[in-house]
């Protein structure tokens, strides 16, 4: 285990940071009223719904100053990467073909559903039945199709 | 066009003579065109022109005389002796059992004996007139009213009236007599009111109605009319026969013919009082909700023609314009260009940013993303290169602000070095590697030599210094806090403590001239630009305040159109109602009661037609 290293001595982020540093904080405070909300009286599936949703909004969040507003450097994308502010994961799906909007990694991991299948998020609009209302047993995401 | 409040009663008119046709004119008028001698009247051809308008004035009117300024001359009065008679011969041979026939009848009938009996015949008593007969009588066109009084000041008794549709008429309440063409007894005070009005139009007070000096008296004078009036026809006649003799034009409307009828007939006064209001007998209460109402009227028109003046000069609000109203409303309302969007719906509420009209601009959440995601973007460039072009000033200025602060001649540089390694003003730059270690030490060598010269000295190179700046740079409207970098990237600037060098460059300024208003080319086009922005802005938010009206409007318009849609329905259920209850006494009171909707729907009918 590494050492942890007083707040002194530690190697400050990169340039740049402190633009965001607020709306990070207002996304780590929502996350913190997430994960310490009671799950007491809503089904159990859904207890964990908040979670990705908000970490879906920060990574996404951070995706796009980097590639569409090119708003923060490489250096502190990488350093926000590496300290986990968003998804690296999930980001590399955005950038691939018909998976630009995807919700969660959970939704596309067809080996851990009885047939082999996505989730019904990924299903577009389209295709469903006329006014049916999906919302996904893995995080609660609504639709992310990229035709949507 | 005015219309005249007689109505001849086509029923009663003569066959038009071989050659005459019938027309109606744009205006409601019914005129006669003759083909083959190409002549046009708006007199019945065929009828030799009565001498007198139907009108009770009649007796003392010039015949030629068009009562009222700007009407037609009225059409032949319908007075056919032949034809009323036949009608009281025909009256007994009619079923009146049947109340179809007898209310059809009636309102024929009704309205046949009015243009009679103002002709001074005196066909029918009072008590030949049922009120229920009168009720059927088509209500009258829009006919011109009093709507303002003013007392002519100098000759008291008399009221200049203005009417509805702004004509004016002299009127002489003692005598009760009213004339289109002021008399020449009170033309002079007239004219004088007149200039008066003008003056007060021009000067923006108030206008003449509203001041107490012009208002009509007093209680008694309106006792003294209604009097007057209650004295019955007798009284008028008397007056008006007065009044023939001295003047050669009298001019009573129909309207107050019509109030002749009502002093004699109380049965139809009732109806009359809120419609006919002759000038003789409005009250000041009369003429104040007719102000009011008028009054009412005007506004609504007046902005109804403020829209659409407004809309011939305001262009519609584009797309584009919304789009740009949309990034105002974010720039105005400093919104962080790196949050994300969800934090602007999220806290929207809060900002305001919601209630901003130019929130509503793009009608649809996508564009607003769109937008913002856009904006976000330029204004992070925006940031930069802001920034960028703060690290390429000077490096020299905060050092050498530094040194002032912090530079003694206790200290070596070697010593003065090492104690402040820290800061940033000691460490290199990426963007200004000229500005070394050799440089800092120099100045700060300099700096210290300097401390040791005596204080005039320094003030006088102070000024040496100030005085090299151009007055375009330096004038009497910069402010000491914010010099020109030539100044303060210069040694001489710090020397002096910061307190003294800042009095003293107070005073310089103001010494100074004002600034060269000739500015360069490039200042301009760069103002221009601004202002051409500054321009675009304020069309855009015309162009919003403009759709925001016009909704309101429409808006406005349906509430309007939902609460008659509600009152018909309502008025619909009660008549259902009304239908459904059926008394004891059963069929026959239904059937009674049916024919008498009937007969009253026939009558309505009939009303219709005669209108």
């Amino acid at each position: 285990m590494p050492a942890i290293r007083p707040a002194s001595k530690r190697k400050p982020p990169p340039e740049g940071f402190a633009d965001i540093e607020e709306d990070l904080l207002i996304f780590a405070n929502k996350m913190k009223d997430a994960q310490n909300a009671p799950t007491d009286n809503i089904p159990k599936h859904q207890a964990k719904w908040p979670i990705f949703q908000i970490s879906h909004q920060r990574s996404r969040y951070i995706y796009e100053l980097y590639y569409e507003k090119e708003a923060i450097s490489k250096q502190l994308y990488e350093w926000l990467l590496k300290n986990g502010y968003a998804d690296a994961m999930l980001i590399a799906k955005w950038k691939k073909n018909g998976y630009e909007k995807l919700c969660c990694l959970r939704c596309i991991q067809t080996k851990e559903t009885n047939f082999n299948s996505t989730c019904i998020c990924r299903v577009p609009k389209a295709e469903l039945k006329e006014g049916q209302d999906v919302q996904c047993v893995s995080c609660g995401c609504r639709g992310c199709a990229t035709g949507d | 066009m005015l219309k005249s409040t007689y109505k001849p009663s086509p029923g009663a008119l003569p066959p038009l003579p071989p050659g005459w046709t019938e027309h109606k004119a744009p205006t409601g008028h019914t005129y006669y065109y003759n083909a083959s001698t190409k002549e046009s009247t708006y007199k019945r051809p065929g009828v030799t022109p009565t001498p007198t308008p139907p009108a009770a004035a009649s007796p003392f009117g010039p015949p030629s005389a068009s009562p009222v300024p700007g009407a037609h001359p009225l059409a032949a009065a319908p007075a056919n002796p032949s034809m009323s008679y036949l009608q009281h011969q025909a009256v007994p041979a009619i079923n009146l059992s049947d109340p179809r026939v007898a209310n059809a009848l009636m309102a024929q009938y009704s309205q046949q004996s009015q243009p009679q009996h103002q002709g001074g015949r005196g066909g029918f008593g009072a008590g030949g007139r049922g009120g229920s007969q009168q009720q059927q009588r088509p209500r009258p066109q829009p006919v011109d009213k009093p709507k303002a009084k003013i007392a002519i000041l100098g000759c008291e008794p008399w009221f200049l009236v203005y009417t509805k549709y702004g004509r004016r008429f002299a009127f002489n309440p003692v005598k009760n007599a009213s004339y289109w063409r002021i008399p020449e007894k009170i033309l002079p005070a007239v004219i004088e009111l007149d200039k008066e009005r003008i003056r007060r139009k021009a000067a923006g007070e108030p206008p003449l109605e509203e001041d107490p000096r012009y208002k009509s008296h007093d209680k008694e004078e309106e006792k003294a009319e209604g009097k007057n009036l209650g004295s019955g026809q007798q009284g008028l006649e008397e007056t008006h026969d007065y009044d023939s003799s001295e003047y050669e034009e009298v001019e009573v409307t129909d309207d107050e013919g019509a109030d002749h009828n009502d002093a004699e007939h109380p049965s139809q006064h009732q109806r009359t009082e809120d419609e006919n209001q002759g000038p003789i007998e409005f009250t000041e209460d009369d003429f104040a909700a007719q102000l009011a109402m008028m009054e009412g009227d005007g506004m609504d028109i007046d902005q109804e023609y403020d829209f659409a003046a407004q809309a011939e000069n305001v262009e519609p609000l584009s797309d584009a314009d919304a789009r740009l109203l949309f990034r105002d409303l974010l720039a105005d309302f400093r919104i962080n260009p790196y949050s994300p969007f969800q934090k602007l719906i999220d806290e929207g509420d809060k900002t305001g940013v919601f209630s901003d009209p130019r929130y509503t601009a793009l009608s649809s959440m996508r564009e607003r993303r769109e937008v913002y995601d856009e904006w976000s973007r330029e204004a992070i460039q925006a940031l930069k290169e802001a920034r960028a072009k703060e690290e390429k000033k000077d490096p020299r200025i905060p050092y050498l602000a530094f040194l002032q602060e912090h530079a003694t001649p206790k200290l070596y540089w070697a010593e003065f070095k090492r104690k402040y390694r820290k800061e940033d003003v000691m460490k290199d730059s990426a963007h200004h590697r000229s500005f070394n270690d050799k440089e800092r030490e120099k100045l700060y060598r300099e700096h210290i030599n300097r401390l040791k010269l005596p204080h005039t000295q320094l003030k006088s190179d102070l000024k040496k210094l100030l005085e090299s700046v151009q007055l375009r740079q330096l004038n009497n409207r910069s402010s000491a806090a914010s010099l020109p970098s030539q100044i303060l990237a210069d040694i001489r600037y710090i020397s002096l403590d910061a307190k003294t060098r800042d009095e003293f460059i107070e005073g310089y300024i103001q010494g100074l001239a004002s600034p060269p208003e000739a500015q360069s080319a490039a200042e301009e086009a760069e103002d221009e630009v601004l202002r051409k922005a500054r321009e675009e802005r304020k069309k855009r938010e015309k162009a919003l305040e403009e759709r925001e009206r016009r909704v309101e409007e429409e808006k406005r318009r349906q509430e309007k159109r939902l609460a008659v849609e509600r009152a018909r329905l309502r008025e619909e259920e009660r008549e259902l109602q009304r239908a459904m209850v059926v008394d004891k006494k059963g069929l026959q009171s239904q059937l009674g009661g049916g024919a008498a909707a009937g007969g009253e729907a026939s009558k309505e009918d009939e009303a219709k037609e005669e209108r």
